[in-house]
């Protein structure tokens, strides 16, 4: 109910009616997934660096019409961020501002749920901008991989249980391949392919094993 | 997606670097659960998949007959022709690479090479060619080779008026199972495979004219146009069959076995070069040949049988050659040349050791034979035939001399109880010859045999060399230990799997007095006679051509990787779970087969 009056006041406050679209009912079974790259990790003082998008569409991650964008931070680039995603300050000098390039992004995302590893790290960081520009933040439903693998992994733990939610530690669990991290878009299609694979399971009421760590492996003649 | 997908994973290694990255940029990913199907047996697709997590089930009905895991690509045909040949169902949770069909499609008309490999895999053959440093030069030799180089048919044009019995009637004289048919200023072609679905399927009287079953719609090439040209036209057009032209004349029809000829390669030519050898130094080169097609075949999916089978024809057309080039007259006129052990029975593929001999009729010149053992050992080592371990070489005066004194050689071997001389007597057995007076190898043999039949004494103590080694054992305790790391995974394929099987099947058939050379032929008369049961035949022989075949690859791999003293040897670890299965079958089958000889010649109570 709380939500539903959230968004009505929303829906009076957007200043763009351009982008009524935000705010229309779920029609597809496409969800979007998406990362940042960041100058930090503080949403007030920190800025997008790069952002990157990628559709799925019922069994398919359509990285061929995957958003990216790098953008220029008004933020200062610490070393230690640059260390991290390896994108300098000068790297993204020539880029646009957020604001330029969040119309489109804003387009392409839609009314479709946001799917991310901590995604509502990278919303918080978003919605900074988005505020800015339409008086709003971002309508649509997220869903996060790490509630995702928590429930297959952990939903039944005895108290106590050690959680280890690390994004290489699921995508080892889950077999992925390890793309090269810290990349907005491998680590958007790495949580897209984390989506699949855990609502897949859901879907057929698979559960993770826990302690994988000391299970034999599997006996190769059987 | 696009920077994690690896193209130096064959067969996109062959594209550039510009076409990786169009490829990359042109990726989607797909997943499907266990159990769902990726594509359904004669489904087109729309994508080419590579599998990036998960393994898939390559089905043709109920049977798994390939299982594809990461980076595996699947399936040409269905991406090529429109329909798969088999099904593609995930065994896990699968994701895959999704290349979509245009991309692929285009990337193939531009790129030869990457051509090659598809249709490779349409044609079931030349699998993964692109796994060697050496060896894809012959693929992309042939791709550049011109149409008129490939063994074209000639055109024979019959008038569309002819009916089916007549144009049946003149192919089978002219041996051609396609003509063209003329048709006023139409031309088409009608093939014998039109001819059989006129008459039996649409149940045509054989009267017709041709006119009504020609298709008048044909694809054609220039012959001077390269051969990977025809080869897209007949993968785009799903044809078998182009017709080539000169100008604006029909001069021939290229069929895409044609093709599959070329790159199977020189294998005709090897003999053709070794007939015209004017020194032994002109033999060097097509000695090697011989050995370098090895290689080629097994990429093209020749089996190894069939391998073996063309190496051996070779080799003994060289040594025939060899012989002829350096024998004198006086050994010419007395000599009989002889090849043994795996040689003899055509069983050799990479070489390994040479076994031949020389028997004489009557005493030649000391200086001449001094001479030719030399020389000939020498050359056959310089085409790189390893010199035999056990010496059974022309070199060594006791697989050199007149057939009297060999035949006493041969009474000392059977009243002498060593492994040696049981050694000895069945790489004689093995024996055939190659050139010269063959009734000398007849008298020798027949000798072995009177020697030998009944006695049981002496064939127990033969067939006892089947368990100079012990067993292998692929079974779960190995594997477990192997990955632990406490136990080696090795199982040397010769001492535990094809040596029991080629030594007992010799030891039953000396008893029996079978004459065939190889071991598959020897089985097939040992079942024939019924003294092996049909089953065991045809697992002993279904045993032991995988077994050659695996053989066959880790020599391969020992070649590559320069490690010669692991060319017997295979890993465990480094085998497929379906490879792990039929080695393991195939090794039951030996331990059986073992069994068997054991009992028969009572082995246990010596």
């Amino acid at each position: 109910m709380r939500n539903f009056f959230l968004r009505q006041f929303d829906w009076v406050a957007l200043n763009d009616r351009s982008y009524a679209f935000m705010f229309e009912k779920l029609g597809t079974e496409e969800v979007v997934s998406v990362d940042c790259e960041t100058t930090g990790l503080n949403p007030h003082k920190d800025d997008i660096v790069t952002i990157a998008a990628v559709k799925i569409r019922g069994n398919k991650i359509l990285t061929r019409e995957a958003f990216r964008v790098s953008v220029n931070p008004e933020a200062v680039m610490p070393a230690t961020s640059i260390k991290v995603h390896q994108i300098r300050k000068s790297d993204v000098a020539a880029e646009r501002p957020i604001r330029k390039v969040l119309p489109a992004l804003l387009r392409f995302i839609g009314n479709r749920p946001l799917v991310g590893y901590y995604i509502d790290f990278d919303v918080r960081m978003l919605n900074k901008d988005v505020f800015n520009m339409l008086n709003i933040g971002l309508q649509n439903p997220l869903i996060d991989v790490c509630d995702l693998y928590y429930s297959r992994k952990y939903g039944t733990a005895p108290p106590g249980t050690q959680l280890d939610l690390k994004f290489s530690s699921i995508q080892r669990d889950l077999e992925l391949p390890v793309l090269q991290a810290h990349d907005a878009f491998n680590d958007a299609v790495s949580a897209a392919q984390m989506y699949v694979v855990l609502s897949d399971m859901a879907r057929r009421g698979i559960r993770l094993k826990r302690s994988r760590d000391w299970s034999q492996p599997s006996m190769p003649l059987g | 997606m696009p920077q994690a997908f690896d193209a130096q994973n064959p067969p996109f290694d062959r594209l550039t670097h510009a076409e990786a990255a169009e490829l990359r940029s042109q990726l989607d990913i797909g997943y499907w659960p266990p159990g769902e199907t990726i594509i359904g047996v004669g489904q087109p697709a729309g994508y080419l998949h590579v599998v990036i997590k998960g393994s898939v089930e390559e089905r043709d009905g109920e049977e798994v007959e390939n299982i594809l895991r990461f980076k595996d690509s699947f399936d040409a045909r269905a991406l090529v022709h429109g329909a798969a040949g088999a099904s593609f169902v995930a065994a896990e949770e699968t994701l895959c690479y999704l290349a979509p069909k245009d991309v692929v499609l285009d990337l193939i008309k531009r790129n030869p090479g990457f051509a090659a490999f598809f249709y490779s895999e349409l044609s079931r053959k030349l699998t993964g060619y692109a796994s060697g440093p050496e060896g894809s030069g012959g693929v992309e030799q042939v791709l550049r080779a011109r149409v008129k180089e490939a063994r074209l048919h000639a055109a024979f044009f019959i008038d569309a008026g002819a009916t089916i019995a007549e144009t049946g009637k003149a192919m089978s004289e002219r041996d051609s199972n396609a003509l063209f048919v003329r048709d006023g200023d139409r031309v088409g072609i009608v093939t014998g495979m039109n001819l059989s679905k006129a008459a039996v399927l649409m149940a045509l009287p054989l009267t017709t004219p041709i006119r009504d079953i020609t298709h008048f719609q044909i694809h054609s090439v220039d012959e001077d146009d390269f051969i990977f040209e025809a080869l897209i036209k007949m993968t785009r057009h799903n044809k078998r069959r182009l017709a080539v032209t000169s100008g604006r004349t029909f001069v021939g029809i290229l069929e895409d076995i044609d093709i599959l000829g070329l790159v199977a390669g020189n294998s005709q030519l090897i003999p053709g070069r070794i007939d015209r050898a004017r020194s032994v130094d002109d033999l060097e080169l097509p000695a090697r040949d011989i050995q370098a097609q090895v290689e080629r075949l097994h990429k093209q999916g020749v089996k190894v049988e069939v391998i073996a089978e063309i190496t051996s024809d070779l080799n003994r057309a060289l040594f025939a050659k060899l012989y002829d080039l350096i024998a004198p007259a006086s050994i010419k006129e007395a000599g009989c040349l002889i090849v043994m052990g795996s040689e003899g029975r055509g069983e050799q593929t990479v070489r390994t050791d040479q076994d031949n001999g020389l028997l004489l009729d009557r005493p030649v010149p000391a200086e001449d034979l001094a001479k030719f053992r030399v020389d000939f050992t020498a050359a056959l080592e310089k085409f790189g035939f390893p010199p035999c371990p056990g010496n059974v070489m022309v070199r060594n005066p006791q697989w050199s001399q007149t057939v009297e004194d060999f035949n006493r050689q041969l009474k000392s071997w059977v009243l002498t109880p060593d492994e040696f001389s049981a050694m000895n007597l069945g790489i004689f057995y093995d024996a055939i010859a190659v050139t010269g007076r063959g009734e000398l190898l007849e008298t020798a043999k027949t000798a072995l045999s009177e020697l030998m039949r009944g006695e049981s004494a002496y064939l127990a103590r033969f067939a006892k060399a089947i368990d100079q080694f012990e067993d292998a054992s692929a079974g779960m305790l190995t594997s477990l230990m192997a990955t632990v790391g406490v136990a080696s995974d090795a199982i040397h394929i010769k001492k535990s799997g094809t040596f029991p099987i080629v030594h007992g099947v010799r030891v039953i058939s000396i008893d029996r007095n079978v004459h065939a050379a190889s071991t598959m032929g020897r089985l097939d008369e040992l079942g024939a006679q019924s003294i092996l049961s049909d089953d065991m035949v045809r697992d002993l022989k279904s045993a032991l051509s995988y077994l050659m075949e695996v053989r066959l690859r880790s020599q391969l791999t020992s070649i590559r990787t320069g490690r010669h003293e692991e060319e017997a040897i295979v890993r465990l670890s480094e085998l497929s779970t379906r490879d792990r299965d039929l080695l393991r079958e195939a090794l039951k089958v030996v331990k059986k087969f073992k069994e068997i000889v054991r009992s028969r010649y009572h082995l246990a109570m010596l």
